[in-house]
């Protein structure tokens, strides 16, 4: 009986400690292990470009944030995990063409929402937009299809490009009692695609959590530039910019005030709307969309020009605009519009094969 | 009897302290970022050495993409003709955006200008690509007037041209490494309006001589392409004039740099009938059987012939005429 007694105690001691040990040491280490090595592997990462930043300091036109990078890490980087020398080798040639670039935790994310429907130039149009995309961080792209099911073209390309994304689809009613094709007139393109992937976001995201996030309404058409994206990402509420070619001007852009607050639109067609601004002039903040869970565009009875204010004037006032583009001076965003491809040979029946998708 | 009780309150004692300190190694499992007390500095650290390196690799990209790259693939040698219209930039911009995912390219853009633009010159210079900045103006009479339809006049004639001068003296002047590695080059000409997928430039990168691929809403059709049989070109599938030598549209094919280097006098006529340019610059290179197929034989479709429209600028031309247009030292 002694022996017995003798031997459960022992498991007993032993047990818990040999659970303990294990499953600390798997647990605790290695996110110090982790800590270190990413560290280093910052650190080594800092320490080359600054190198290569100024052979081409002379080609960037910009102001002098580059000597800035340059001087900093070097010499601070002693400071940063001074353990041990456990650097670990970084291929850049492979992050060069990794496309899109690495997820980064710091960053916020920007949530562009596409509406897109099915006509000749859209493969082509989403694909120069992809290639647009894939040079953004932290790029999340919302594409909703306007159509009763998502299309075979959109799942294929969107995968293809190595995207995150989410690939939605809703149909506008189409008032058939009008001969043809034509669309119910009275709900503008695209509402109903916007609202539906406000409605996702809203779901998927809850208020409470930290992901910090912008929501940008980015059509199909149209020519993003990458500074855009960075100028987006600070938005606390909602920001504004100009945009090239929409109203019959050369841009579009709201009047920013000499203390940088947004007091009017410069705008020839109906200055007097609310927010008399582009679906691509303005950036929500993700915050704030869960916060109004109530906001969305109007469907019917918008008068042309008048979408966008309909769902900012239920979000934000004028006071709150934060003007963007070096206090709306730079064009960042130009609202193109693609022709539309003449097809006139290909006739009745249909010239070129339908199989090959285009 | 004392000294049992003792050791069996030791043992008891000892085996409570074990279970609450699996416990709590067990909850610390169960939460994440639990170590914030003891790694803040570290978190901190790793937090702010992540944004400085994002903030440098994004300039690094934007800077020497082209310069980074796996030294032995052929380079593609990209001729844009250009000029200036209110869309410029912006076309030039998206064009900037896919090139910049393409390893080697070189980009040589040509304005139609009598001098280079600033709005160019700023533009190539800040985009992170290779490139060379030519230009060449077209002769008035060669040129398209305001109210003149697309097809009235060949577009971007002479710029080509230019673009293959250049190369023939960059060639000539090349030796040694240099030299070999351009033989291995290739040339495509691709307008600013259209729209090309990451994966043509692939295709095209290794041409022995000249290659060819479908080409998307072109033609007055969805698609024109090369019709492959046995892995050669038999014929085109077009639309309009299939007669022509080689009836396809400037973006559906990329000719090898040896090809051009080895015939000096190949170039683009500007007085070729319409839509004969292609084949004007083609018949001097190659026949109809050399042609490599591309695209996986010829039945996808990687690059599409869009077109831009003009943005409608009445209300900025009624403002215009009353002295009020919009600042025209802000670069659109």
């Amino acid at each position: 009986m002694p022996k017995r007694r003798d031997i459960l105690a022992i498991v007993l001691i032993v047990l818990p400690w040999t659970l303990l040990i294990t499953v600390w040491h798997q647990s605790a280490i290695a996110p110090l292990l982790a800590i270190r090595k990413v560290c280093h592997h910052l650190v080594k990462e800092i320490l080359i470009i600054p190198e290569r930043l100024t052979i081409h300091r002379q080609r960037l036109a910009d102001d002098g944030t580059e000597a800035r990078h340059e001087a900093g890490p070097a010499t601070d980087s002693k400071e940063y995990c001074s353990q041990d020398k456990d650097i670990v080798e970084v291929v850049r040639t492979e992050y060069v063409y990794t496309r899109p670039p690495p997820w980064s935790d710091v960053l916020p994310t920007i949530h562009v929402i596409t509406p897109t429907y099915s006509r000749p130039v859209q493969k082509a149009e989403l694909t120069r937009l992809a290639n647009t995309f894939l040079h953004v961080p932290n790029l999340h792209w919302i594409l909703v299809e306007d159509s009763q099911r998502r299309t075979p073209l959109v799942t294929r390309l969107l995968r293809e490009t190595g995207l995150n994304y989410t690939h939605l689809n809703v149909e506008t009613p189409r008032n058939y009692k009008l001969r043809g094709d034509t669309r119910d007139p009275r709900i503008p393109r695209g509402t109903m695609q916007r609202n539906l992937a406000l409605r996702w976001l809203r779901e998927t995201f809850s208020s409470n959590s930290s992901q910090a996030g912008i929501v940008y309404f980015a059509d199909d058409d149209n020519t993003y530039s990458l500074e855009l994206f960075e100028e987006m990402r600070s938005t606390r509420k909602v920001s504004v910019w100009p945009v090239a070619f929409v109203g019959g001007l050369r841009y579009e852009s709201p009047k920013v005030n000499a203390a940088g607050k947004v007091y009017g639109w410069k705008t020839v067609f109906d200055p007097h709307r609310p927010f008399a601004i582009d679906m691509a002039g303005f950036a929500i903040n993700l915050r704030l969309i869960l916060l109004k869970p109530q906001a969305y565009f109007k469907l019917r009875g918008v008068k042309g020009g008048y979408q966008e204010s309909s769902l900012l004037r239920e979000l934000v006032t004028l006071n709150d605009l934060e003007p963007k583009a070096a206090n709306c001076t730079k064009i960042l965003v130009w609202h193109t519009r693609t022709e539309k491809p003449v097809l006139v040979n290909e006739g009745k029946k249909g010239f070129t094969d339908p199989n090959v998708e285009i | 009897m004392r000294v049992r009780l003792k050791l069996k309150t030791v043992f008891v004692f000892y085996f409570m302290v074990s279970l609450l300190g699996l416990m709590y190694a067990l909850m610390q499992l169960g939460q994440r970022c639990d170590c914030r007390d003891h790694g803040v500095s570290k978190d901190q650290q790793i937090s702010q050495l992540r944004g400085e390196l994002q903030k440098l690799q994004e300039h690094i990209k934007t800077s020497e993409l082209s310069k980074i790259s796996k030294p032995d693939v052929p380079a593609i040698y990209v001729i844009t003709p250009t000029y200036a219209r209110l869309v410029q930039k912006a076309e030039l911009s998206r064009l900037s955006h896919t090139f910049l995912h393409v390893p080697r390219l070189h980009w040589i853009v040509v304005e139609d200008a009598a001098q280079p633009t600033p709005l160019v010159t700023d533009f190539l210079a800040a985009s992170g690509l290779t490139y060379t900045h030519l230009h060449k103006l077209t002769p008035k009479d060669k040129k398209l007037q305001e109210n003149d339809p697309s097809w009235l006049k060949p577009r971007g004639v002479e710029q080509r041209n230019e673009g293959l001068r250049w190369l023939r003296e960059m060639g000539a002047a090349a030796e040694g490494k240099e030299a070999a590695a351009l033989e291995e080059a290739v040339v495509y000409f691709a307008d600013d309006d259209n729209t090309y997928s990451l994966q043509l430039f692939e295709e095209m990168r290794y041409t022995h001589r000249v290659s060819v691929w479908p080409v998307g809403l072109v033609g007055g059709m969805k698609f024109e392409s090369p019709v492959v049989q046995d892995g050669r070109v038999v014929r085109f599938h077009t639309g309009w004039r299939p007669n022509r030598p080689f009836p396809m549209d400037m973006a559906g094919f990329a000719v090898s740099l040896r090809l051009i280097l080895s015939n000096p006098e190949a170039c683009f006529d500007g007085d070729a009938q319409m839509g004969f340019l292609e084949s004007s610059f083609l018949q001097h290179l190659v026949t109809m059987d050399d042609l490599e197929p591309k695209a996986d034989l010829c039945t996808k479709v990687l690059v599409w012939h869009t077109r831009t429209e003009k943005p409608k600028m009445k209300r900025e031309d009624a403002l215009q005429k009353q002295g009020l247009g919009s600042d025209p030292d802000v670069e659109v």
